[in-house]
């Protein structure tokens, strides 16, 4: 219940979300590791906001990860309908160019 | 008390959960872990004072994204969905071999060493500070924040969300050849 231990919970994520990021090889458990350093990233400001600055502006920066995270996972996932669209799979190793 | 109780609660379950993102076999499952660890997150954020954000959380990240990703899986499943036998020890056959594996590991061991050094001075210099306990309700605070300091970021994320709707859906539709 201190700075440390919550800085120390959003470092395993942190670190499990680029494990999954570079082991996984379908594109959507890769998407799953980036949601998963995305909630690290925002837990760390809340944990800042609540220990060291006493403001909301930390809360604030959170919700605003919220919201990028939302919109890069629309993106992200309307790019992996698409390329499952052209490649009838979504394995990495087939993402090697760029036009159809 | 309740609030340690919570504390360890939702730190068990946001790291079991994503440990069990990174292992199991299935993408399906994978999702539905990431769903628990989430929520896990939103406890932490309940036990760190922010109820708004937490709230916030499970709203967007429960109700949406997971499901997005729910969605994704389920279109583009096929002959991926438990894919290309490279077992590494019966342990995750889907989607990673052992050299992928390896590399990953290898590079969260050491970014997870570096790191908790930083994280152990950080903690010398920031020295426990006891603010006055929780916040009353944060919601009114952040509404105001958000239309008077933070008020262009808020605008641009309106227009954020809006060019990644237009932009998905253009991106995902159907074409003729």
């Amino acid at each position: 219940m201190s700075l440390t231990s919550y800085l120390l919970i959003s470092l395993v994520l942190f670190v499990i979300g680029l494990v999954v990021m570079i082991s996984r090889k379908n594109i959507v458990a890769i998407l799953l590791g980036i949601e998963l350093i995305l909630n690290a990233a925002a837990l760390n400001f809340v944990a800042y906001s609540r220990f060291v600055t006493n403001n909301l502006d930390g809360h604030v920066f959170s919700l605003f990860i919220i919201v990028v995270a939302a919109a890069e996972a629309a993106v992200g996932l309307a790019i992996v309908i698409r390329f499952f669209q052209i490649k009838e799979t979504i394995h990495i190793d087939e993402a090697t160019q760029l036009r159809n | 008390m309740f609030v340690q109780l919570l504390f360890l609660l939702s730190a068990s379950l946001t790291i079991g959960c994503a440990i069990a993102v990174a292992v199991t076999k299935n993408i399906m499952h994978s999702c539905i872990f990431l769903l628990g660890s989430l929520i896990g997150i939103a406890g932490l954020y309940a036990t760190l004072g922010a109820d708004f954000v937490a709230v916030t959380q499970i709203m967007v990240y429960v109700g949406g994204i997971v499901i997005l990703m729910l969605f994704a899986v389920m279109l583009t499943g096929g002959k991926d969905f438990v894919s290309r036998a490279q077992n590494l020890l019966g342990l995750a056959p889907s989607m990673g071999n052992k050299w992928t594996y390896g590399v990953g590991l290898s590079v969260g061991l050491v970014f997870l060493l570096t790191n908790v050094k930083l994280i152990l001075s950080i903690s010398e210099y920031f020295p426990e500070k006891k603010f006055g306990n929780e916040f009353p309700s944060t919601v009114t605070q952040i509404g105001h924040l958000l239309v008077k300091d933070h008020v262009l970021a808020f605008e641009l994320s309106s227009v954020l969300l809006l060019g990644a709707l237009v932009g998905a859906a253009i991106i995902a539709r159907p074409r003729k050849q």
